[in-house]
């Protein structure tokens, strides 16, 4: 591991058993998205790399710069933005309202990330495109879900 | 009882306002503020009861806001429904003036459990 890595955001760093991003994000979908635990679970293998992508990001800016991003289908996307907003699945929901709902997921779940870690600096406003986001230096930690049996990945990045 | 609630996710103030439906305050009058900005000229207009409000939004910060409310001699009930819920920054916000900080996700029985000492 490089000496960069022992840093904010590094998961050589936690001591817990539980991996805290899959705890945070569980927790964010619980409490914000489905309204009862257990329809977040980790994904056995690798998420494969959607076909219609979703990205939503937001990044720390502090002693180091690490970034917090979703990926997901759109389809999932404007899944969880029907479940956000208490909608059934025949409503129909627009672009900035997926890229609005998406957007909070990454910075609900990125701003507790960022509070286990000392000293980390600002959170930025979340960012959300159809590619994947530029300058991303190296990943740091991936964890993929299925919600709802469709594939989502959190993952920490290292930014140059 | 009329509350302002800023977030500049429109999905958010959304949620905001159904917990706070969830937690029994159906009884509230509630606005939307999209900024702090904008949020600053609605309380100075017409002061609410109580404002809630995001921290990290465009335009102006809700510190930003709770700060110039109270430059501007303006003592509304603030507080804080944000995503970064760390002892460093709820030290900030109380020191600034909030009456507390409920970190996101969040739900109805945190509001409430928050929320209804200070309606007492």
């Amino acid at each position: 591991m490089s000496e960069d890595m022992a840093t904010p955001f590094d998961p050589g760093e936690w001591t817990d058993a539980a991996d805290p991003v899959e705890a945070i994000a569980s927790e964010v979908f619980a409490a914000m998205v489905d309204g009862e635990p257990g329809h977040l679970q980790p994904r056995s293998g690798p998420a494969p790399e959607p076909d219609d992508g979703l990205y939503a990001w937001v990044d720390v800016h502090g002693a180091t710069r690490r970034r917090v991003l979703l990926t997901t289908e759109r389809e999932t996307a404007t899944a969880l933005t029907r479940a956000l907003l208490g909608l059934s699945p025949d409503d129909t929901v627009d672009d900035d309202d997926i890229a609005d709902a998406f957007g909070e997921v990454a910075n609900v779940v990125g701003g507790n990330v960022k509070a286990l870690v000392p000293d980390p600096g600002d959170l930025t406003l979340p960012e959300v495109a159809p590619t994947r986001p530029p300058a991303a230096a190296g990943l740091l930690h991936a964890v993929p879900f299925d919600w709802r049996g469709r594939p989502l990945v959190v993952s920490l990045w290292a930014l140059p | 009882m009329r509350v302002l609630v800023v977030d500049d996710s429109r999905v958010m103030r959304q949620i905001v306002i159904r917990t706070l439906r969830q937690a029994g305050y159906d009884w509230w009058e509630i606005s939307e503020a999209a900024d702090g900005r904008a949020a600053y000229e609605a309380v100075l207009a017409d002061p609410p009861a109580l404002v809630l409000s995001d921290w990290n939004m465009p335009e102006m910060t809700g510190m930003e806001l709770l700060q110039s409310l109270r430059a501007a001699n303006v003592d509304v009930p603030f507080a804080f429904v944000t995503s970064e819920g760390s002892a460093e920054m709820r030290a900030q916000a109380e020191a600034a003036g909030a009456l507390f900080l409920i970190a996101k996700p969040f739900t109805a029985d945190v509001f409430r459990e928050t929320i209804d000492p200070y309606l007492e």
